[in-house]
């Protein structure tokens, strides 16, 4: 292990680290311009020095950018947030203050997610206590080299602690749970339901980001369009290739809309192409044997299941392919295996769907029919609606919830002194004395 | 075109073969056109199947090897009605895998045909281990496991599939009311009294070898006396690496309550979907490959087979089955590759060392969902 990721044996140690790290967000302010700055050079530190192949690297670069961040701040804690200071609500005044140390329950399938993770609270002023998936450890030690670089005096550092424990020892997750005032909680459905179910304090703020499914979806007018083809078949093939198909925000099923137009083939091909351009420019490095299973019983079922079911494969488990019709929805394979289903209406489909639907990512001729299927899919339990190709850019709302705001408690402030009010009441006041100084030149002297 | 009595009449003198006499290449180029006419038949025979087959990235027709034809993975066999490729009216037993709690059975198809190879298989195989005679079959089981005519589990497939050894067959284990095993313990003495010089086959699942026999003996510090005895087992190992009981505590301790040598303990691999086909250990601790069939280990990132003293996906191929398409089948499991040929046991061909099933994927993270919120994924379905 290594001094960034401390391998964890006890519960003690799990507590003795949360104390350090309250005492460290409780004394200091850790204002977010500060935390912007330096994400902003984390963030350029990324570039190289072998984080490049890690899955999602590139995306983190562009999330920890000033760019990105500062309107999402700026949108969950408010314009004022960025000057520290309280911000004026009436007769009141606001202001965000940490929780103190949040734990991270970050899923095991996506290398950046304990860095993505981290951050959110971090902006928000907190110190962080992370548990790191064991498949994980390995890239989240180099991304965090690349943090220790750029933070010479720790001001981040200091507070984060992460730990890697085997995730069956629950004395460990016993223990982180027991000492944290909030947690963010990622992963799929058994995961999810483990942590939440350990003994956190009673005031521990819970941020659960549980399993989720997602899909694409085109019609007639944009699959059938030869001049655009290609390019949407390149962002599918970039929607299914990143984190190996396996995050929440990954396409498992494609619906086609006929429209009309009868042939697909010539889609099929180029999403084919694609795939094998994808699969070329971002091999696999490994691949779990129990992965592999599945990706060779899926595409047998496939074809045996009903004759007029086609699929196109590599002879590796690379990548899959697996065209059909119908809006029956399949159990997603992962791994790279998209299925494509050509349906007569978009909204059929949709109308199926649940809250287990993350994210639709979409490909539309028209906007006023996008905005229906939006609209429809929102109201059947869709978080996300967004262009194919960018279904993994991680941004705030996710889920359907801030990422910030969750693990901050906004303090409201009343001043005792009447006089000791806002601004804007002051000026009020001002104005008043000098309306009625006006009327009444006695009370104007006075004043 | 192939046609089914053609391919019977080329299954028939590598069944009548001496097993393992075969190297690689003479083994290869025996099983490669087989192979090819016997998908050739399935095809013909199953739509389904051919649908598969021609979705293939490699055509099958023009493969100079047997690692590029079209497998199935085990898994299609869970399907109801099981893929077969004989009419319904032709088929004369079921067998069903055995499945851990909860899961679905594996099922595959017999006529008259493929289970009279399958029958020949088994014993083609173990002759070569234990000689060609006749005598006493100990059944670890219950008389109650090869009940019933229509589908047989895998227990009982594997106690039939050594029935042509004996002379006659004892099953030591009942049930009780609860369905818990127990074991006879005066039939069994008795049986050791009568048998106690003879040569004697004994024959059980591992786990209910060790659980039922060799733990309730032990309890009692009763040792059998049969130092003839030749005890095979098969069924695979988790239930006992939950008590870490490994393959050498595992053959000392059946030793032990023989009374006999661990070398006569055989532990064999096999499964219902390769009917016909068993790999028991030789004295090296090898896996090795009958003239009818095939074993190919893939590496799980490419798919291609491995190279010596790697581990990768098993897969098995047989020529024997025509009833149902059971030639070339991916498995779950993990083996290690130990010679092409050259094995000190004499067995020429490929051998391998199991290692173990596939472990499940730990966590499949955030896009792991199995259920829909509203309504279940069937009702969405």
């Amino acid at each position: 292990m290594s001094d960034l990721i401390q391998a964890v044996i006890s519960p003690e140690e799990i507590a003795r680290a949360a104390m350090r790290l309250r005492e460290v967000a409780l004394d200091k302010d850790l204002s977010p311009r500060s935390v912007l700055e330096l994400f902003e050079r984390w963030a350029a530190a990324l570039s190289g020095n072998g984080t490049e192949v890690i899955p999602g690297a590139p995306f983190l670069r562009l999330w920890l950018r000033r760019g990105t961040l500062e309107p999402i701040l700026e949108r969950e804690l408010g314009q004022a947030v960025l000057n520290g200071g309280w911000r004026e609500e009436g007769q009141a005044k606001l202001r965000a203050f940490p929780l103190g140390v949040v734990g991270h329950w970050p899923a095991g399938n996506i290398e950046i997610q304990p860095v993505l993770s981290l951050s959110c609270s971090l902006l928000g002023g907190n110190a962080c206590l992370v548990r790191v998936p064991s498949d994980l450890v390995e890239a989240t030690h180099l991304l965090m080299e690349r943090l220790r670089a750029v933070d010479p005096t720790g001001m981040l550092l200091e507070r984060i602690k992460l730990v890697t424990f085997d995730h069956s020892r629950e004395d460990l997750q016993m223990a982180m749970a027991r000492n944290v005032d909030g947690a963010m909680i990622w992963g799929g459905d058994e995961a999810v339901s483990r942590v939440r179910a350990l003994p956190f304090p009673h005031w521990t703020r819970l941020a659960v980001f549980g399993p989720r499914l997602s899909f694409a979806a085109m019609d007639a007018e944009t699959w059938n369009k030869p001049s655009e083809r290609f390019s949407w078949c390149q962002r599918i093939a970039r929607d299914v290739w990143q984190f190996d198909q396996q995050a929440c925000s990954s396409p498992q099923v494609l619906f086609l809309e006929r429209g009309g137009c009868g042939d697909v083939s010539p889609f099929m091909d180029e999403l084919r192409q694609a795939f094998r351009a994808e699969n070329q420019a971002h091999p696999r490095r490994e691949i779990h044997p129990s992965l592999t299973s599945a990706i060779c019983l899926a595409r047998a079922s496939w074809l045996l299941d009903n004759v007029a079911n086609k699929a196109w494969f590599s002879q590796s488990p690379d990548w899959t392919i697996l065209l059909g019709e119908g809006t029956n929805i399949p159990k997603p394979t992962q791994g790279r295996t998209l299925t494509v289903l050509l349906v007569d209406d978009l909204f059929q489909v949709i109308s199926k769907f649940d809250g287990a639907v993350q994210t639709l990512g979409l490909a539309i001729g028209s906007a006023e029919k996008e905005e229906a299927l939006a609209h429809a899919a929102a109201r059947r339990g869709v978080d996300r609606i967004v262009k194919l190709g960018r279904m993994h850019v991680f941004a705030s709302p996710w889920d359907g919830m801030d990422l910030i705001r969750p693990m901050v408690r906004v303090v409201r402030h009343v001043p005792s002194q009447d006089n000791a009010g806002s601004a804007r009441d002051r000026r009020e006041r001002i104005v008043s004395d000098i309306k009625r100084g006006e009327n009444d030149p006695e009370s104007c002297k006075s004043a | 075109m192939s046609n089914l009595p053609d391919i019977e009449e080329r299954i028939r003198p590598l069944l009548a073969s001496e097993p393992y006499k075969l190297n690689v290449d003479e083994h290869q180029s025996a099983l490669l056109a087989l192979l090819k006419d016997e998908l050739a038949y399935a095809c013909g025979r199953s739509a389904s199947i051919c649908n598969y087959v021609e979705r293939w990235p490699i055509d099958y027709r023009t493969s100079s090897r047997i690692a590029d034809l079209p497998f199935l993975p085990v898994g299609v066999f869970k399907s109801d009605p099981p893929l077969a490729l004989v009419d319904r009216s032709e088929i004369t037993r079921t067998l069903a895998s055995s499945s851990t709690t909860g899961q679905v059975p594996s099922r595959v198809v017999l006529d008259a045909g493929t289970a009279k190879r399958m029958t020949k298989g088994v014993m083609t195989i173990i002759r070569d281990f234990i000689g060609p005679t006749r005598r006493p079959y100990l059944v670890v089981d219950t008389a109650a496991t090869l009940a019933g005519s229509g589908e047989l589990g895998a227990r009982g497939a594997a106690i039939q599939g050594l029935r042509s050894f004996a002379t006659e067959l004892v099953c030591c284990l009942n049930s009780n009311p609860a369905g818990d095993l127990q074991l006879e313990v005066e039939r069994l003495l008795e049986y050791a009294t009568k048998w106690k010089d003879a040569e004697v086959l004994v024959y059980g699942f591992t786990y209910v070898i060790w659980n039922h026999l060799v733990k309730a003996l032990k309890d009692h510090g009763v040792v059998l006396n049969l130092p003839n005895a030749r005890i095979l087992h098969s069924g695979g190992w988790k239930r006992l690496q939950q008590q870490a009981v490994t393959k050498e505590v595992f053959a000392s301790g059946v030793a032990d309550t023989f009374g006999c040598s661990p070398n006569r303990v055989i532990d064999f691999y096999g499964m219902v979907e390769n009917v016909g086909v068993v790999y028991p250990d030789c004295e090296q601790g090898n896996k090795h490959v009958p003239a009818f069939a095939n074993v190919i280990i893939r590496n799980e990132l490419t798919l291609e087979p491995v190279a010596l003293g790697q581990r990768g996906l098993v897969q098995v191929c047989s020529v024997l089955p025509t009833s149902f398409p059971g030639f070339l089948l991916l498995t779950e499991d993990i083996a290690e590759l130990i010679h092409h040929d050259g094995c000190p046991c004499g067995r020429r061909g490929t051998a391998f060392r199991f290692v173990s099933r596939a472990p499940k994927a730990e966590v499949r993270g955030c896009g792991n969902i199995e259920t829909f919120r509203v309504r279940s994924s069937a009702n969405i379905a």
